[in-house]
This record gives structure tokens, C-alpha cells and sequence, in this order.
């Protein structure tokens, strides 16, 4: 860090004697260094020494602040430096205040070109991270071990009972998991995720029998729209896995859909079991923010996840604009 | 030997019994689709294996098998799973048995070989590890046979030297349990009212001061008018307050 400070700062003297048009460049280079080095050094050693306090205050108070300090550090070694060359009359003869004031000048453009970059650099590592953050969250939000093993059970179940319904099994589970294999960006047709919502649901329904009900109401529902793929199954799976798969019973998971005005939204109802519904909420809470974030990474602001409790069961809604994705 | 299948799957427990049907000297003598069906059978079977699944709705598998060593002479357990994650490292390091779903058979005859009798101190310890484990039901052997009470029906639980009593709308039963283990089991729907008694929350009505001067708390579904003691009085004036009460 100190070597590239003391670098950029011999490059900046470089520059400023290649500039002007002095008798003697290397005399010129060789204070004009010496100075530099002074000033980016010393800004150095504040900035370091700031540094709990500057982690302590807003990204633009940080900002600020760094620049005053920078500032304020040229204006202290220009006058210390201005003071030695009075000492010996005959090296220079420079004005006082124009001394400074030139100075600060510099000073105040390169500081604000170099904070400049260093908030580019941060923002950028930020999104970087952020990525890949976004990127691990979908792997885990996809298909749960859990009902991987279970459908195997199932299936191996069924290859001697019934050989057919076993077939569609191993198919249907090969689809799931193929669409999961995917790039976590990859763009789908609505229709083919909520095809594949279907086959998740028909593989429950294997395990569950007769306490899995589902209705669907989606005619109204636009088909031929790009989507990120698996924005659906993750929701339908939280409910199997904590609502219907704990109630005694089961119940019904009813799914609708259509779009109004500019917007198209998808509604996901189901019940809640008492005893899961803590474990319920959270993991609707990871796997609606991995939604939410990939809906907005395609859709912007206006798509969105919401989530609500009325009586007895879950609501989650699903939606996005109905144009174009960006 | 007899042995039970337990699992709310209807395809997991036909698997499983055809791979039961091919091992030696076993007889299935029936199937459970959940813990109080199970608990039934139990004592009109005599099983001496139950296989069962740890994760179903209502009683799991896990509070299906405390409640069973309240029986005399409870039957040997086997847990069955789709999934090991880490709440299985509870069950290996208290050497409770379990199989992993699709089931080897292999492995099952290991486990049949094994049959290894569980212990309510391992069951316990399992349960603590357990984030949040919570039983649906309390239960004691009355007359040798198993009395379940819903935890959701119970009015308060009143302790007594080494019992505690479990008063629900139109039973009562005693258990051997402390009330300080039953307190941190069911936080979340139970209160102290006093040295010896927990009420459910939402059965508190309101508060009233009798002839001596002490606070007694009105409870739903019964005329028992619970002491509550000057240390907890605050706590319940506030719950009521709160209008959480029913």
C-alpha cells in the first residue's frame, strides 16, 4: 500500500516537471519529489490514523471527512515546506499565498480523483461479493435433500408395485433436478416454470396421497413470459415441507394467478401447521429473499415478494411487470 | 418377534414391510400412519420392534418413543429417516439406532441383530439437542395402559411432592416430571403462577382476591382457582393486560 502511494506520488512529479518549462528539470524533479512525497506520505499516515473513525461515520460523512483531512494535510506540509525555503532566501523566490493557495488547488482535484476511485473500487468489490452471495443462496434454496431422498424412497417403493407410476417418477424428478443443475441467471417461459410447479407437486403427491390436495386457477395468467427459472417450486416446496407434510390431515395448496394492469402477480395459499409455522416462516423468510432478490435482478424495483398470514394459513405473492424483462 | 412399521408415507411403510417380509423369524403385526396410531397398537400388539419414522405431523417419531418407555416393558425402537443432517448427530453420539431412507436391507438386518432397548435419559438428551422439540402430548400409564392428554387441552399443571398434575377440561392425570423441565419445554404457552404451578396462557381469564387476601387466578374450562404468588403477580397482570389471555 505504501509502495503504491509512493509511486502514483513520483508519477504526479513526473508530470508536474515534464509540464513546466524550468532551466534545470532534474533540480525541478528533484524538490518537486521530495515535496510530493511529503504531502502523500503525511496523507497516508492521517488516513491511517483516522481510520476508526471513519469506519464509524456514513459512507458520505467518510467521504468528507477524508477530503478535508486530505486537504488540510497538503495545507499544513505546503506551509511547514514554505517556511524552510524562507529559511535560505536566495532557493526561491515564491509568493506566500500563492504558494498555498496553488497547492491546495492540486491537492483538492488529485484527493477528489483519488477518492473518486477508491469509492468506484469499493462499490464494485460490493457488487462482486454481493453476486456471489446472491449466487450460493440460490444453490441452497434449490431442491431440499430431504425430498430427494424421500422421492427415492417412493420410487423405490413403486418399482415393484407399480412399474409405471415409478417410470413417470424417475421422470419427473429427473426434470426437477435437471432445471436445479441450471445457472442460477438462467431465464424460463412462466409456462414452463409452472410445468415444472406441477411435476414438483405430482412427485409430493406420490409420498402424500390424499393429504396433498391442489387447485390451480391460472388462466388468466400470462404463459409466454420470461422469468428466472425455479421462482415458484422453492415456494411450493416450503409449503409441502412445513405446512401440509406436519398437519395430520394435510390440506390444500391453492395457487392462482392473472395479470392486472401493468403487473402480473402469482398467489400461493396454503395452511400452517402450529407446530412448524416458526420453522415455516423462516424458511419462507430465506427462500422469498433469494426470490426477491432474483426477480429484482431481472425485473427492477417493481417486482417483488410479499408475504402474508390470514387466519389459518400462508399467502405469498409473486410479482413482477408485465413487460419485457430488462 | 413382532414388529410395527410407523410412517405418515404409505408407500415408505409398504417398502418397508416387503423388506421386513424377507428377513427371518419376523412377523409384522401391523402398521402406523402417526404416533398416538402407533402408541394403540403398541399396547394391544406387544410389539417387540417398532420401526419408526422421525418425522411425521402430530406426535413424531421422537415423542412417539418417550411416550412408549412409560410402558412396563416398552419395546425396542428403530428410527427411520430420509435425510441425515446434523439433528442425526444427536441420535449417533447417544447410540440410539436409525436407518436412512431409501432403506438398505442390509443395514436393517444389522439393525434387527443389534435391536438395542432405548433409555428415557438418551430419548431426553436426543430432545434437548433438538431446536425448539416440543411434544404434542403428555402422557402417564394408568392401570397399565397409556393416557394421552394434548398439551393444546391442558389448563394447568400442579406439582406434587415427586408427581406433577396435568389438568385438562375433563381428565387429570399424574406424570413423573419435574414442573422446572416442563416450564422450559413449553415456555411459549405456559406461565408460573406460583411455586408449584404452571397455567396455559390461554386459559388465564383475569385475576381475583379472596377472603385471606391472596390473588387466585380465574382459569377457562374449570372452577379451580389457581394461588398466584406476590413474585409472579406482576407477570400475570401484565399477560392479561397484554390481552393475550383468552
Amino acid at each position: 500500500m505504501v509502495f503504491a502511494v509512493v509511486v502514483i506520488a513520483e508519477l504526479f512529479a513526473f508530470v508536474l516537471s515534464l509540464a513546466g518549462n524550468a532551466h534545470d528539470p532534474w533540480s525541478e524533479l528533484g524538490l518537486a519529489s521530495l515535496f510530493i512525497q511529503w504531502i502523500a506520505l503525511s496523507s497516508a499516515a492521517v488516513m491511517c490514523l483516522a481510520r476508526p473513525l471513519l469506519s464509524r461515520l456514513g459512507d458520505m460523512a467518510a467521504a468528507l471527512t477524508s477530503y478535508l483531512l486530505l486537504l488540510l494535510t497538503t495545507a499544513i506540509v505546503s506551509e511547514l515546506a514554505y517556511r524552510l525555503a524562507m529559511q535560505d532566501q536566495n532557493l526561491y523566490s515564491i509568493q506566500h499565498a500563492g504558494f498555498l493557495f496553488r497547492n491546495l488547488a492540486i491537492s483538492a482535484i488529485l484527493s477528489a480523483l483519488v477518492l473518486r476511485y477508491l469509492y468506484v473500487r469499493h462499490q464494485w468489490r460490493q457488487q462482486v461479493r454481493a453476486e456471489a452471495e446472491a449466487r450460493v443462496e440460490a444453490l441452497q434454496a434449490r431442491i431440499r435433500p430431504h425430498f430427494l431422498f424421500n422421492s427415492m424412497n417412493s420410487i423405490a417403493a413403486l418399482t415393484r408395485s407399480d412399474a409405471v407410476r415409478a417410470e413417470q417418477a424417475v421422470q419427473d424428478l429427473s426434470d426437477l433436478f435437471r432445471v436445479s443443475l441450471r445457472n442460477a441467471s438462467e431465464r424460463v417461459m412462466l409456462e414452463e416454470e409452472i410445468d415444472l410447479a406441477r411435476r414438483y407437486l405430482r412427485m409430493e403427491s406420490l409420498r402424500l396421497g390424499d393429504r396433498l390436495q391442489v387447485e390451480w386457477s391460472i388462466d388468466r395468467l400470462p404463459r409466454k413470459r420470461l422469468v428466472p427459472s425455479l421462482i415458484l417450486q422453492p415456494l411450493l416446496e416450503n409449503a409441502v415441507y412445513h405446512g401440509i407434510e406436519m398437519l395430520p390431515g394435510g390440506g390444500r395448496i391453492l395457487i392462482s394467478g392473472g395479470a392486472e394492469g401493468r403487473r402480473i402477480s402469482i398467489v400461493i395459499r396454503n395452511p400452517r401447521a402450529t407446530g412448524s409455522a416458526e420453522a415455516h416462516r423462516k424458511g419462507n423468510r430465506i427462500a422469498l429473499e433469494n426470490i426477491r432478490l432474483r426477480l429484482q435482478l431481472a425485473f427492477g424495483e417493481q417486482a417483488g415478494v410479499a408475504l402474508r398470514e390470514v387466519d389459518d394459513e400462508f399467502e405469498t405473492t409473486l410479482y413482477f411487470p408485465r413487460e419485457k424483462m430488462q | 418377534m413382532k414388529c410395527l412399521v410407523v410412517d405418515d408415507e404409505a408407500l415408505a411403510r409398504e417398502r418397508l414391510i416387503r423388506l421386513l417380509g424377507d428377513c427371518d423369524g419376523l412377523e409384522v403385526c401391523g402398521e402406523a400412519a402417526g404416533g398416538e396410531q402407533a402408541l394403540g397398537i403398541v399396547q394391544a400388539e406387544q410389539p417387540d420392534l417398532v420401526l419408526l419414522d422421525i418425522r411425521m405431523p402430530g406426535m413424531d417419531g421422537l415423542e412417539t418413543a418417550r411416550h412408549l418407555l412409560k410402558l412396563e416393558q416398552p419395546p425396542a425402537v428403530v428410527f427411520t429417516t430420509a435425510f441425515g443432517d446434523h439433528a442425526l448427530e444427536a441420535f449417533e453420539t447417544q447410540a440410539v439406532d436409525y436407518l436412512l431412507k431409501p432403506i438398505h436391507p442390509e443395514r436393517l438386518q444389522q439393525a434387527l441383530d443389534k435391536m438395542r432397548r432405548l433409555s428415557s435419559a438418551q430419548l431426553e438428551e436426543v430432545a434437548a439437542t433438538q431446536d425448539g422439540h416440543q411434544r404434542a402430548h403428555l402422557c402417564a400409564r394408568v392401570r397399565g395402559n397409556l393416557q394421552l392428554v394434548p398439551v393444546s387441552e391442558v389448563i394447568y399443571l400442579q406439582a406434587d411432592n415427586k408427581y406433577v398434575t396435568v389438568s385438562a377440561r375433563d381428565q387429570q392425570i399424574l406424570i413423573e416430571e419435574s414442573l422446572k423441565s416442563l416450564e422450559e419445554e413449553f415456555a411459549d404457552l405456559f406461565m408460573r403462577v406460583h411455586r408449584n404451578a404452571l397455567v396455559a396462557k390461554a386459559a388465564i381469564c383475569g385475576l381475583e382476591k379472596d377472603v385471606e387476601g391472596h390473588f387466585r387466578v380465574i382459569l377457562g374450562g374449570t372452577d379451580e382457582r389457581l394461588e398466584v404468588s406476590r413474585r409472579q403477580l406482576s407477570a400475570v397482570r401484565k399477560l392479561i393486560k397484554a390481552g393475550v389471555v383468552g
